[in-house]
């Protein structure tokens, strides 16, 4: 029976492949390092700006918005149609404050009424000593007030104010917690929203809000101006010192992932390129032979990147899988955080390392086959 | 005989030697590259950093802290105590001198409209030259801690007399242009300024109208004096011991407090601050030294994970080809056992070979490790890697144990040849 | 007309002058062999009648192709078409069983028969072997293994080096008798060899010495001169 070309050709190859098991492990493991580094640098790479740009929110609020110019307080609806303009996605927290003065023993002071759970996600620099309010009637104090009134965790005291119907009004409070930021809200009385509306009356009226986005300040400053066109009463604000910043300090800091994954691309490139290159240096008495046979050059060429196909297949696949684990790996480890499958990067993995090995074998096997036979049946 | 054969394998396999040497010096200079900027990364970064500003702040003993960030300023006003701008070169020359980068000083002055309304003027440094009592000088304020302003006009100098630079919010509320004058009333007496520049910093700073620190005390009548400064200063993240010595020095034992007054904290460098500066208390901005902690912490992590990487990527290449090369001399080791060779000479003779060649290699990989180190480092951060000697003999190890690594299972491999089958044919 | 002329060739490397004013022509069916000392320029004149090399001076005409002006490509195909290779050392590919050796000859030279490869395989006494890979099999096997590859395409030559110098009495008698039955259907031989027994078995024996022939010895009839 007259068998095909090509099916004895891939019976050479996969003959080549499976019988020559411990040196094509060795090649194969080179190509599946060198592609493991490949699609785990990648997608780490990828990944960054949406990872450090996460750890980067710990800077706080990056946009705020406070009323329009000729309000004094927004109302809760604007607010909420003015968030619904960012990805729910990309919110990491949105803070709706209240202040008023107020006095405790007749000096004045700042209350703040603000969604504490929510305020903890946009300004996680604070530090808090004792705990966050957790029931009616308590304060968190900033730091500076507990020094002037001489306050500690636990303690009680009253603060007298005027409602927003100018109605006085003396309520008690006990402090939960004390806290620090080294900034002016030191200098604050924080309680929930709805004991500060109790106290002070007035529903639904918002001085401020910060919010905690993570997108790039480009995004910021476009998403601002929709914002301040189509909402009503609600005028939006980047931060600048941290949307600019972040942009500043996320772009070198992918830059060097860039550079550095560059650098060892290129490098584990050649290696890869040079066990290739081994693997047909020793081959060369086969090449010979085959040419002695009447092997023409492009057929030799032809088998051995028939060989590399599959050990390009092969070891980009496995360098695929590898290379996600780690990726995972340095992102759990890192960022306490899972990444996505990209499912795109393993076929460009896989043809990548077929073309890199098929490249590394192309030179070394042209310049096998043009050998003179002869030479190299006789000289051992 | 033996270096005999050791120098014949060497230079008459000089191609196959010089592959050899080549894959270790790619995976050496991957390493020191790596290891250099590994290490220097975090600094780097931590350079970086200091575009949020300023991560500390020193006011006088017993002051308020700041003007609250959205403008309702009661409970806060200007106070009577101050600090000594004779005493602010102090700063550069605490135990952490090297990590502070910059720091403005800051003087309040109570100042109005024509009209009566009150506006919030301040004087400061914009770049200010220093001389310190250690010989050294610098450059700093202003220009340089607020880098990511929006200035439109220009900048001011410290030596401007009757121009000032605008908060975008102060300028919309009194309608001034660059170019436009304005008269500011500060104890009676009236000053008119010149706008030379505004600035949008998308803070409550926008409300603010800033001119030279001398005009302030001059305008104030506080000769000499400032009422609070800014600090940016690089530190390390903070971890237990620094939280304990924040809330209170005196609670370490001594060797704890050693250790934390000689790392760069920035509980650390505040309590030096204070040492230096008379009736101060200087006070970390948590919004910005905690971010910078939590940031620095993980691109340190994440750039050791990817050396980690890296090293192994190096390890297995040069290990991968170093077993190739042993393997295909199956021939002659066979033939030299049938020579009649022990075991221990043929190791000896290839684990020599290769250890002669993997060192060249290395010692080149070194020198373009230190070049791929530099290229990352210019083009990333616009300055050199500090390279550290203690790289040498780091990765004068690895390769070392990666080489040996990489030969053994090859040499296992050939010694169980048995020189007969090595001799007829396969 | 001559399967292969040698015409005054000359083969220099360098100062060394392998071969010198070389004539020689075998017929069609013709057994030669070849002898001499090492270094009388055996192996060149082996890979020049193998279109493995070119004459420096001179020209070969194979078949009526004078390969001596012909490119390195034209050479692989002449080889392949007309020349059956067998080697001292087997030289068969080691990750091939005995069966895919012989049809990697045929890969490379046209369509490859596995019925055909077989029918080479029994007919150097190893159909039984086909499946086995060249490690598994004796020196005599892998020689046979390589007799069956260069006889898979009809060379209108076989050209051996040595074919018996690696094997015991036993296979050089196998591996004589598949030559002369060879010989017998009408193939042309040249066999290249140190072993004047070997040497006996052809037709003329040529004896080569520093390059130069110098002796023609006719082994049916009495010695001739040259």
């Amino acid at each position: 029976m007259k068998m095909k070309r090509y099916a004895f050709y891939l019976k050479m190859v996969t003959s080549s492949l499976i019988r020559r098991r411990s040196r094509m492990f060795v090649a194969l493991l080179a190509v599946a390092v060198g592609a493991t580094i490949l699609s785990g640098l990648i997608t780490i790479y990828y990944d960054i700006p949406r990872q450090m740009g996460k750890e980067f929110r710990s800077y706080g609020a990056n946009l705020i918005f406070i009323p329009s110019e000729d309000k004094s307080y927004m109302d809760a609806d604007s607010l909420k149609k003015a968030v619904s303009y960012l990805s729910p996605d990309d919110i990491v927290g949105v803070t709706p404050y209240r202040y008023k003065t107020v006095k405790i023993n007749e000096q004045p002071f700042m209350a703040a009424g603000a969604d504490l759970a929510q305020a903890a996600k946009t300004s996680p620099f604070w530090y808090v000593s004792g705990r966050w309010p957790q029931k009616e009637g308590e304060a968190l104090i900033g730091q500076e007030v507990a020094d002037i009134i001489r306050l500690n965790a636990g303690s009680q005291f009253f603060i007298t104010g005027m409602t927003a119907n100018n109605k006085p009004f003396k309520r008690g409070f006990t402090v939960s917690g004390i806290v620090q930021t080294g900034g002016s809200e030191e200098a604050f009385i924080f309680m929930s929203l709805a004991d500060f509306e109790n106290m002070a009356g007035g529903d639904n009226a918002i001085d401020i809000a910060e919010c905690s986005v993570s997108v790039s300040a480009a995004e910021l400053d476009r998403v601002s101006k929709i914002i301040n066109e189509n909402v009503e009463g609600v005028t939006a604000r980047p931060v600048k010192r941290i949307s600019e910043s972040e942009g500043t300090v996320l772009k070198k800091l992918q830059s060097l992932v860039y550079l550095v994954t560059v650098v060892i691309l290129l490098l584990t490139m050649i290696c890869v390129a040079t066990t290739m290159m081994a693997a047909v240096a020793e081959r060369r008495r086969e090449i010979g032979l085959k040419k002695a046979l009447g092997a023409t050059n492009a057929a030799i060429v032809a088998e051995f990147i028939g060989e590399d196909v599959f050990l390009g297949i092969f070891g980009g696949l496995l360098g695929a899988a590898f290379g996600f684990v780690f990726a995972q790996a340095v992102s759990i480890n890192v960022f306490a955080r899972s990444i996505t499958f990209q499912p795109l990067l393993a076929p460009i993995t896989v043809f990548a390392s077929i073309i890199i090995t098929a490249a590394a074998c192309f030179i070394p096997v042209r310049r096998a086959a043009e050998i003179d036979p002869a030479i190299v049946l006789r000289g051992e | 005989m033996f270096f005999r054969m050791v120098k014949g394998a060497l230079l008459r396999q000089k191609a196959k030697m010089a592959m050899i040497a080549f894959t270790v010096a790619l995976g050496a200079s991957l390493a020191t590259a790596m290891i250099n900027v590994m290490l220097d990364a975090g600094d780097k970064v931590n350079r970086e950093l200091k575009t949020y500003g300023a991560n500390i702040n020193v006011i006088p003993k017993g002051a308020s802290l700041l003007n609250d960030i959205y403008g309702v300023g009661e409970g806060s006003g200007v106070s009577d105590k101050y600090l000594k701008e004779s005493e602010l070169g102090n700063i550069k020359t605490i135990f952490w001198a090297f990590n502070i980068v910059d720091f403005a000083p800051y003087l309040e002055t109570p100042a109005k409209l024509k009209n009566g309304s009150a506006i919030n003027l301040a004087g400061t440094w914009f770049s200010h030259h220093l001389e310190l009592p250690t010989g050294e000088s610098l450059d700093t304020g202003m220009i340089s801690m607020k880098k990511w302003w929006d200035v439109q006009g220009q900048w001011l100098s410290d030596g401007d007399t009757d121009e000032l630079m605008a908060g975008t919010a102060f300028a919309r509320q009194n309608n001034l242009k660059i170019g436009d004058r304005i008269d500011i009333i500060s104890v009676n007496k009236t000053y008119s300024f010149k706008v030379k520049g505004i600035f949008n910093s998308g803070s409550q700073e926008d409300l603010r109208a800033y001119v030279p620190l001398a005009k302030a005390q001059e305008m104030s009548g506080r000769n000499g004096l400032v009422s609070r400064v800014e600090v940016s200063a690089l530190t390390t993240p903070d971890n237990e011991l620094s939280r304990r010595a924040a809330q209170n020095p005196n609670s370490l034992s001594i060797k704890e407090w050693e250790t934390w007054y000689c790392t760069a904290y920035v509980s650390a460098i505040c309590y030096q601050i204070d040492e230096v500066m008379t009736d101060s208390v200087s006070k970390p901005i948590r919004q910005v030294a905690q971010s910078e902690g939590a940031i620095l912490e993980k691109t340190e992590l994440l750039m050791l994970l990817i050396t980690i990487l890296s090293l192994a990527g190096a390890a297995l290449g040069i290990s991968n080809l170093v077993t190739a090369s042993v393997m295909e001399r199956s021939s002659e080791i066979g033939l030299l056992k049938a020579m009649g060779a022990y075991d221990i000479h043929i190791s000896l003779l290839v684990l020599t070979e290769i250890a002669i060649t993997g060192m060249i290699g290395a010692a080149a990989g070194y020198f373009a490790g230190i070049g791929f180190a530099q290229i990352i480092g210019r083009s990333v951060f616009d300055s050199a890697i500090n390279i550290k000697p203690a790289v040498i003999p780091l990765v004068a190890f690895l390769v070392f144990v990666v080489i040996i690594a990489g030969s053994i299972p090859a040499i296992r491999f050939l010694l169980a040849l048995k020189p007969a089958e090595v001799l007829h044919g396969r | 007309m001559n399967l292969l002329e040698l015409k005054n060739i000359s083969k220099i490397y360098g100062d060394v002058k392998a071969l010198q004013n070389i004539n020689l022509s075998v017929g069609q069916g013709e057994w030669i062999a070849i002898m001499g000392p090492s270094g009388s320029g055996k192996t060149t004149m082996m890979n020049i009648i193998g279109c493995m090399d070119k004459p420096s001076i001179g020209s070969v005409i194979l078949d009526g192709t004078d390969i001596s002006k012909e490119s390195s490509k034209k050479l692989t195909a002449l080889r392949r078409d007309k020349i059956g290779l067998i080697f001292q050392q087997f030289h068969l590919i080691n990750y091939l069983t005995a069966l895919e050796n012989v049809m990697a000859a045929q890969y490379y030279h046209s369509i490859q028969d596995e019925k055909e490869a077989l029918e080479a395989l029994s007919r150097v006494g190893l159909a039984d072997r086909a499946k086995h890979l060249p490690s598994q099999l004796s020196g005599g096997e892998q020689q046979r293994v390589c007799i069956a590859r260069a006889l898979i395409n009809y060379p209108m030559l076989i050209l051996a080096d040595e074919p018996t110098g690696n094997l015991d009495e036993a296979n050089e008698a196998i591996v004589l008798d598949i030559f002369k039955s060879l010989h017998k259907e009408g193939s042309a031989i040249v066999v290249v060899t140190h072993d004047p027994e070997v040497a006996q078995e052809s037709e003329r024996t040529v004896i080569l010495e520093h390059g130069k022939i110098s002796k023609i010895k006719d082994n049916n009839k009495s010695e001739a001169l040259c």
